[in-house]
């Protein structure tokens, strides 16, 4: 083969690759789209919880303006785990009454579905944390974000979501009916967010729930968002216990992508395993 | 010329043991319509499920035009479509929307993905229902659907998996009559699994007899049907069918095919006519009601597992 016919075939091989995510990923926004409930539901509790909760915690705890800003960017640790779970509902639906034994006769490797699916609880994730941002600042809620701390922010939240988006196609693939998803939501997406330093500081805990707060993605997770957008590293200080607060969040960042890393690969692998028999 | 589908002692074992299929040998011709036919839980849709790489097998081959399932399952799926027994479409979309979906994933160029859409929805007569919902299409116009999409991208092997089970007597009939038309589409090659005799009668070159996870006979249906000979006499004996058999044969009236279920005694005839075979009855004496037909593919399962298929379907 010649040099000439290399350079030819090499983008049309990445097309290839591509093209079946971005059909499944249509194919996924194009059916998320018909129950808008998928994407309003996950962002009432969170907006909520940024414009009315963390005001009203703030007068009645008589704490300063900082908390509010504190919270805002702790109910995107909730945000995360409600859209993604409720992204992997879609997956029950497929699999008990839409087109998923039709995707899997399709010529393409099986773990572009979960790819596709990822792809639109991603882009959806983004969608609602970025309305809720938005709507924090336009509260008056006062953020004091760089260039590179927006990128610390939008690095955690994109693995994070990674994450979460493979623990829901995990559970969904595990479990056969809706019910029994739903039942598991709360345990999954909000009681870790109790724990993870999103209201309050991980070190207001008990010892012991702090220490297993330190092994929780989440944790890690918002620190790095609140260093990022607030330039408050006491929760890294308090999972880290270090000085260089970009060599904190370097680290935990790494832990976050970690858990994006682990958990997609085993929900590819889960899903490719249970969908045939 | 390779064959469109080989099975080679295909074997599939469930988990808790249970036996679903237990190492099947078939081949398939391109451009044939070949039947798996067997009741509920004979071994059809494990097979179809195996052969379309949805289920693995436990051991043997399976090849799709020449692509091993389990080695090369893309290039086998590249050459395939499914028509599955139930309903595998995106309701909330509409029927256009699946159509495109199954055209993209299948690699067919958007321009040509749309003319064949239109065509396949002309042909099928879907072009009034094919901007709706399908959650709104009846379980015909669903499954036309269905037949539409696994069309959309001129699969070299087409399976249907008991294409028209659920469907009222009225539109059983407009979709065998589709079915029907398929053949028309030179160089497919169709696998059809059924528990109803009729279809494969009409619509397959040859089938094979699935019971139990064994095929039991494979034939054109005539060949299968010819073995029983022209006619065969049935009658219900009101006493010991044993002795009855063994003394139609030591009339010479049955030969070694002839088979008792049950009180009913089934007599293939290969030389003589019903007329004198219905007179030697009588004059041994056999009481009990006496009939005479041509065999059909439910005589030909029936001898061979001593169950009627329309009954165990």
């Amino acid at each position: 083969m010649s040099t000439a016919e290399i350079a030819i075939h090499a983008p049309s091989m990445r097309r290839r690759r591509l093209g079946p995510i971005a059909t499944l990923a249509r194919r996924r926004f194009q059916l998320t789209v018909r129950t808008p409930r998928e994407l309003f539901v996950p962002l009432l509790t969170p907006i909520m919880f940024a414009l009315v909760i963390a005001p009203a915690l703030k007068t009645a705890l008589h704490t300063n303006a900082s908390y509010e800003s504190f919270v805002a960017i702790g109910t995107v640790g909730l945000l995360i785990p409600l859209n993604t779970m409720f992204s992997g509902l879609g997956v029950i639906v497929d699999r008990v009454s839409g087109a998923q034994r039709e995707l899997l006769t399709a010529p393409i490797p099986r773990g572009l579905l979960v790819l596709g699916n990822l792809a639109v609880a991603l882009a959806i994730t983004a969608l609602q944390v970025g309305v809720l941002i938005a709507v924090a600042v336009a509260r008056g809620i006062d953020f004091d974000a760089t260039g590179a701390g927006v990128l610390w922010f939008v690095g955690s939240a994109v693995f994070f979501t990674v994450g979460m988006y493979g623990m829901a196609e995990i559970l969904a693939n595990r479990v056969s009916r809706q019910e029994e998803y739903i039942a598991r939501v709360p345990a999954i997406a909000i009681l870790p967010w109790f724990l993870a330093g999103a209201l309050f500081p991980v070190t207001a805990l008990p010892s012991f729930l702090t220490w297993v707060a330190k092994f929780l993605p989440l944790t890690h997770g918002l620190a790095v968002m609140r260093y990022g957008l607030s330039h408050d590293s006491a929760g890294l200080q308090a999972i880290w216990g270090m000085h260089d607060a970009g060599a904190m969040a370097a680290l935990s960042l790494g832990v976050v992508a970690a858990f994006a890393v682990l958990l997609t690969a085993a929900s590819v692998r889960i899903f490719s395993r249970s969908a045939v028999r | 010329m390779e064959p469109a589908i080989e099975a080679i002692r295909l074997r599939k074992t469930y988990a808790g043991g249970i036996e679903a299929v237990k190492g099947i040998d078939f081949e398939v011709d391109s451009g044939e319509v070949f039947g798996l036919l067997g009741p509920n839980g004979a071994g059809k849709s494990t097979t179809v499920g195996m052969l379309t790489t949805t289920i693995v097998p436990t051991g043997g081959a399976a090849r799709l035009v020449g692509f091993d399932v389990a080695t090369e399952p893309l290039a086998a799926r590249a050459l395939s479509s499914v028509v599955f027994q139930d309903a595998v479409v995106d309701q909330s979309l509409t029927g256009r929307q699946n159509l495109e979906l199954h055209a993209r994933l299948w690699r067919v160029e958007a321009r040509e993905a749309q003319a064949r859409i239109d065509d396949l929805a002309h042909t099928l007569g879907l072009s009034e229902l094919i901007r709706r919902p399908v959650a709104g299409y009846s379980g015909g116009e669903r499954r036309r659907l269905e037949i539409a999409r696994a069309l959309v991208s001129h699969p070299r092997v087409l399976f249907l998996d008991e294409p028209t089970v659920g469907l009222d007597p009225r539109i059983r009939a407009e979709l065998l009559d589709v079915i029907g038309g398929l053949r028309s589409r030179t160089e497919m090659t169709v696998l059809l699994t059924t528990h109803y005799l009729d279809e494969a009668e009409r619509l397959c070159d040859r089938v094979a007899i699935i019971h139990a996870g064994r095929i039991v006979a494979l034939g054109a249906p005539a060949a299968l049907r010819a073995a029983l000979g022209r006619e065969l006499v049935e009658l219900r004996v009101d006493g010991d069918t044993t002795s009855a058999l063994a003394s139609l044969r030591g009339r010479g009236v049955a030969g070694e095919d002839a088979f008792a279920v049950g009180t009913r005694l089934t007599v293939p005839l290969h030389d003589g006519g019903s007329r004198e075979a219905i007179a030697a009855i009588h004059e041994l004496g056999l009481s009990g009601s006496i009939s005479a037909r041509e065999p059909t593919l439910d005589d030909v399962y029936l001898r061979l597992t001593g169950d009627s298929l329309a009954a165990a379907a």
